[in-house]
């Protein structure tokens, strides 16, 4: 059923759709960034997509790709019952540039959605009636889910109090707790000047 | 003396022109504790509201790709700590469903009489608690001991009250105790009988119903917009529920209505609480009738499913499975899968990102009342002040699962 | 090239190579616990075994064998094909070669798995090669099944001490005889050899004799199960804890590559692993290298010294800028052989283009008894180096005669050791004498400033080794103490001399190798 409205999408859109797959039943359209909001909105109104509710939308962070995040969005018909996942890689290598339109006025969810997604990866929704950051305060620098923030970084609001003897630490090492299979040869190599910053 | 209530002719008073600003929360406990209103008042109208979440954020998500995919599952828990079953198994169905495998039916079985009572659970606490911040405290009582003999049950099966981490990729952790089956039937019945109770003592209360009904209407246009799932979507008259619309499990094998409301007012958010809960009670007793006291709960793959500990301390092939499960963490092809079930609040939906080893690249969790809270604001915009309490209780916002 | 097929896969090959050299080259592993690359074929572990088409037009070499159908409580008669170990069988044009693909090979992999443990101590809680163990990889690839075998397992000496460096496990050796073969094929040494048959077989030292040749570590890194154990990081990190970088080893000017292996948490080298670098040291490191990652921790200077004396490093290097303000002219350059390009182009930029130094010395370790295998005599990493740095500098051993000329007063000086205990007479001689040193010895402590460097783990670095091959060695741990890479701490000096020695990373370093880009 969803392969039909891919192919409907190709058809509607020919330059938009960049690649598809589908995997454990889900369908999944790579979109043209440029082309977002369009597609969206053929989705929304389009009777034979009739995708009337934007379950969710996040990113995910490919820090060795370019373009670096990919917006994800899952797409619910109420009505036909199908799903499709659409997704849009946006950012540079170092997360500038990450721009994508908003879909706030197609689905209301997309409001909070994207608020999120700007707050944890920094992408921006251009159009967003009200895009600041939500889960993390107004205060909190750079974004928690980018997978360059490391996880044991501390951003106290208040200061730690300096008691004599005591030495406050991060709660974890950089990647303790990560399974072994996973090795992290480059991260460690960096010699920049910030990572040797006293 | 003179009497209190003199006539005044309003327009000779003297009001304040510009609204107030009344700010609400995060420690309120109309605010469940963790949300913040600041809203804009002119008298007691709500013009402007902004709902603001965040305050139980710990980082879930930047969690889950630390550990392996195993040590998520207790971090899932705490998540919906109100039904923390229906997410442990939500999540070990997605992975399940990246890895390709079917648990046995023994366990499916198992899995959704566990996630009903959990439902239970969560249906009894949301509308115990709404009752309550009304001031109908004898519902709260009896609703929550309710939810005591359900959390008997979960102590009995997984030795944990709240917090389970129960769940596990490719079964459970342990099979049925022996008195589950006894004990969940006997649960079921005394919780259908305190919600008759319940409708008894509430349906008939004038001032219960004046307070809930025609209150923060919403739309099923809207609440579709808005992303509603689960009770509120059904409230506002649309019929979808997960186990219905792409049944799991075995949800397809068993027989189940879908009540839905009519106008999507607070009233009938309740209402369909309590609904729920007795189609839980009529799942719970088919699954527990179909569930077969023995078989295997666990798929047979040495890859996913830890050995038996006399096994892991006597046998090195023991030892080693145990070893390669536990520090490199069962891999997961690599992939993307997204998975979703009916959660007490809706769909929950997990969106999981493999890179084919033991840790989990991106777990992203669709919060079903994350996606609910962000309907709060146009919900209670325009009402007065005293309806946010009702408003807010029917959404059932949890604070674990919203901010995670 | 020619090719043949393996599970269906084009691999091409050399003539003369066997079906699994050419499968590891072209990414495929066939699995293997006696075979390694470096050393010769044994073909007695089993694992490899392949299953090969017959040649067309012919039938297969098949032969009859009768299993146990229980279903209908009777043997049955079954063909069954007559595989060869990879390992072994030379690769050949137009080859069929099933290895993955085959039942026959999945059965004998699982049945060679299962024979493996059948005696295997329950031993990976105190084992130290968990996690990296081949038999904990190949029996959840290969076999998945529990034990059925329920006797008493055949019980062998266990703990026993072959060496100064190695420690024996009888109980958990597979008799792969890698260690055997590394003993005579490497380190032309053949002190270790085979006892006894079947389940009683186990690894010897020759009477009368220890485990102690200069390769004794390598016999424990190719040992694909826990069997040898190197006394010196046994018991000391579990190795999933550990983290790798690549690096360069610094214990000879050979050059070798290695993993530098250390724990994140609390900041210690753990050891070195050699990394496979065909035109160097192929698969192996020496002893001496092996156990050379011990000085990253050991003899390390960790503040500023001021005539022997503590002090911060901000005032090591004003008073080191107030020595070197009165050098008229008398200046000279220690450069070292132990030390980067990096570090080495940093000091000779700021001693040549801004403080006119006249004369330039390189300085390093003294040389060594070399072993004609991998250990060179030359016990300085970059040698070559700092002479493509300066090509006219003299051995340090020449400093007496400008110093006792009265041609040279000051000195600036990197690293901190001497090739010759003469010259520390000298170096007497100087009025100011400012070194840049990781390590104590004789050069920071004839010193009047000493500024602590880091050593080569905690900074990024090139190395030439003796055959001109110039190699990255990257960073592990960041700087113990107060130390700081040195060529940042000579651009805070020239800072402080007032020069535009601005550099934020290595390639902005006039000379230095990385400006070229240039990476091993």
């Amino acid at each position: 059923m969803a392969q039909a409205l891919i192919d409907l999408l190709k058809s509607q859109f020919p330059t938009a759709v960049l690649e598809t797959h589908s995997q454990h039943g889900d369908e999944t359209v790579v979109l043209d960034v440029r082309q977002w909001k369009a597609v969206a909105e053929f989705l929304y109104s389009s009777p034979k997509a009739a995708m009337n509710m934007l379950t969710d939308l996040t990113v995910v962070d490919y820090p060795d790709r370019e373009p670096r995040f990919e917006v994800v969005a899952h797409l619910l018909s109420l009505s036909l019952g199908h799903r499709l996942r659409i997704k849009a890689r946006v950012g540079d290598e170092a997360g500038e540039g990450a721009n994508i339109d908003t879909l706030t006025e197609i689905w209301a969810s997309a409001n909070w959605a994207e608020r999120e997604a700007f707050d944890m990866f920094g992408v921006n929704f251009v159009g967003h009636p009200d895009l600041r950051r939500i889960l993390m305060y107004p205060e909190f620098q750079g974004h928690a889910l980018r997978k360059d923030y490391p996880a044991d970084k501390i951003q106290p609001l208040v200061p730690y109090r300096e008691i004599p003897g005591i030495e406050k630490v991060a709660p974890f090492g950089r990647d303790e707790g990560m399974s072994f299979g996973r090795q992290t040869h480059s991260r460690w190599a960096d010699d920049s000047e910030d990572s040797q910053a006293n | 003396m003179e009497p209190i209530d003199i006539e005044l002719d309003e327009a000779e008073l003297e009001l304040p022109e510009e609204p107030m600003l009344l700010n609400v929360g995060p420690s309120h406990p109309a605010m469940h504790g963790t949300v913040r209103c600041v809203m804009e008042l002119s008298g007691e109208l709500i013009h402007q509201v902004d709902v603001q979440v965040g305050y139980l954020h710990r980082g879930f998500e930047k969690m889950c790709e630390r550990g392996t995919w195993a040590q998520v599952f207790p971090y899932v828990d705490r998540c919906n700590y109100v039904s923390p079953m229906l997410n442990n198994v939500g999540f070990a169905l997605a992975c399940e469903k990246m890895l390709g495998i079917e648990v046995p039916e023994r366990c499916q079985w198992y899995r959704m009489a566990l996630g009903e009572l959990a439902r239970l659970s969560d249906h009894l606490t949301c509308d115990g608690a709404m009752a309550m911040e009304l001031g109908a405290f004898t519902p709260f009582l009896w609703m929550i001991k309710g939810r005591e003999m359900v959390w008997d049950i979960m102590e009995e099966e997984t030795g944990a009250r709240l917090t389970h981490s129960f769940g596990r990729v490719g079964g459970m952790a342990a099979p049925p105790t022996k008195n589950f089956k006894q004990q969940s039937l006997a649960v079921v019945e005394h919780i259908l009988g305190i919600v008759s109770e319940v409708e008894k003592l509430l349906y008939g209360n004038r001032i219960f119903l004046d307070r809930l009904e025609d209150v923060g209407i919403v739309s099923a246009a809207d609440a579709i917009s808005l992303g509603w799932t689960g009770p509120c979507l059904r409230a506002s008259g649309v019929a979808y529920d997960v186990r219905k619309a792409s049944p799991y499990l075995k949800y397809d094998e068993v027989e189940f209505d879908v009540p839905v409301g009519e106008k999507g007012d607070c009233l009938d958010r309740f209402i369909i609480r309590l609904e729920e809960m007795k189609q839980s009670a009529r799942i719970i007793r088919q699954a527990i009738a179909r569930m077969a006291d023995s078989g295997p709960i666990n798929v047979v793959d040495p890859r996913i499913i830890l050995p038996p500990k006399d096994e892991v301390y006597n046998t090195i092939e023991g030892t080693i499975q145990h070893f390669k499960i536990i520090m490199e963490g069962l891999k997961i092809p690599a992939g993307e899968v997204y998975s979703y079930t009916e959660a007490g609040n809706g769909e929950l939906g997990f969106y999981l990102v493999s890179d084919g080893s033991g840790t989990p690249y991106r777990v992203r969790i669709r919060p079903p009342c994350y996606y609910i809270t962000g309907g709060l604001e146009r919900v209670i915009t325009g009402q007065m002040m005293a309806d946010v309490v009702p408003c807010f209780g029917s959404l059932n916002m949890i604070g674990g699962e919203c901010d995670r | 090239m020619p090719t043949f097929k393996l599970d269906g896969r084009e691999i091409p090959f050399e003539k003369g190579e066997t079906i699994i050299r050419a499968a590891q080259r072209a990414g495929v592993d066939v699995p293997h616990y006696c075979w390694h690359p470096g050393l010769s074929v044994a073909a007695n572990c089993r694992m490899c075994l392949v299953e090969l088409a017959p040649p067309p037009g012919r039938p297969a070499l098949m032969l009859d064998v009768l299993r146990w159908d229980a279903e209908k409580s009777e043997y049955v008669v079954e063909k069954k094909p007559k595989l060869v170990p990879a390992c072994q069988q030379g690769a050949a044009e137009g080859l069929d070669v099933k290895s993955q693909t085959s039942d026959h090979v999945k059965r004998a992999r699982s049945a060679v798995q299962e024979l493996l443990l059948l005696n295997h101590p329950v031993d990976c809680p105190i084992c130290d090669q968990a996690g990296e163990c081949r038999l904990q990889d190949y029996w959840l690839e290969h076999q998945g099944t529990k034990k059925r075998m329920h006797d008493e397992p055949i019980h062998k000496p266990k703990g026993q001490v072959f060496g100064p460096t190695i420690v024996y496990d009888a109980e958990r050796c597979i008799v792969c005889t890698r260690c055997v073969r590394v003993s005579e094929e490497l380190a032309g040494d053949p002190v270790l050899s085979v006892r006894e048959r079947g389940n009683l077989n186990e690894i010897v030292v020759a009477p009368g004799r220890k485990l102690d040749h200069n390769y004794t570590l390598m016999t424990e890194h190719v040992c694909p199960v826990g069997a040898l154990t190197s006394s010196d990081f046994r018991f000391k990190a579990r190795v999933w804890f550990l983290r790798s970088v690549r690096s360069v080893c610094v214990g000879c000017s050979k050059g070798c590559n290695s993993y530098t292996d250390f724990d994140p948490r609390s900041l210690k080298v753990h050891r070195y692993r050699p990394r496979d670098n065909e035109k160097v040291n192929k698969y192996w490191m020496c002893d001496v290298g092996m156990l050379d990652y011990k000085r990253i921790h050991e003899g390390r200077i960790l503040e500023a010294r001021t005539s022997g004396e503590s002090t911060s490093r901000q005032g090591a290097v004003a008073r080191a800028a107030a020595l070197l303000g009165e050098t008229r002219g008398k200046l000279a350059l220690i450069l070292s052989a132990e030390h980067s390009n990096e570090d080495n182009a940093a000091l000779y930029a700021l001693g040549r283009t801004f403080l006119g130094a006249t004369h330039v010395f390189y300085t390093g370790r003294p040389a060594g008894q070399p072993d004609n295998i991998l250990l060179e005599a030359d016990r300085n990493p970059n040698t070559t180096g700092v002479l493509s740095v300066c090509p006219e500098a003299k051995p340090v051993t020449e400093l007496g005669k400008v110093v006792a000329s009265g041609q040279v007063a000051f000195a600036l000086a990197l690293g901190s050791a001497l090739p010759d205990q003469a010259v520390s007479a000298s170096l007497a001689g100087l009025s100011g004498l400012v070194v840049f040193a990781s390590h104590e010895g004789p050069l920071p402590q004839a010193a009047h400033v000493v500024l602590p460097a880091a050593s080569w783990a905690e900074a990024q670095g090139t190395f030439i080794n003796s055959a001109g091959m110039e190699q990255l060695s990257e960073r592990a741990i960041p700087p113990q103490g107060d130390s700081r890479p040195a060529w940042k701490l000579i651009a805070e000096l020239g800072q402080k001399l007032g020069h535009p020695t601005t550099w934020k990373r290595p390639e902005q370093i006039q000379g230095s190798a990385s400006a070229n880009e240039v990476r091993a």
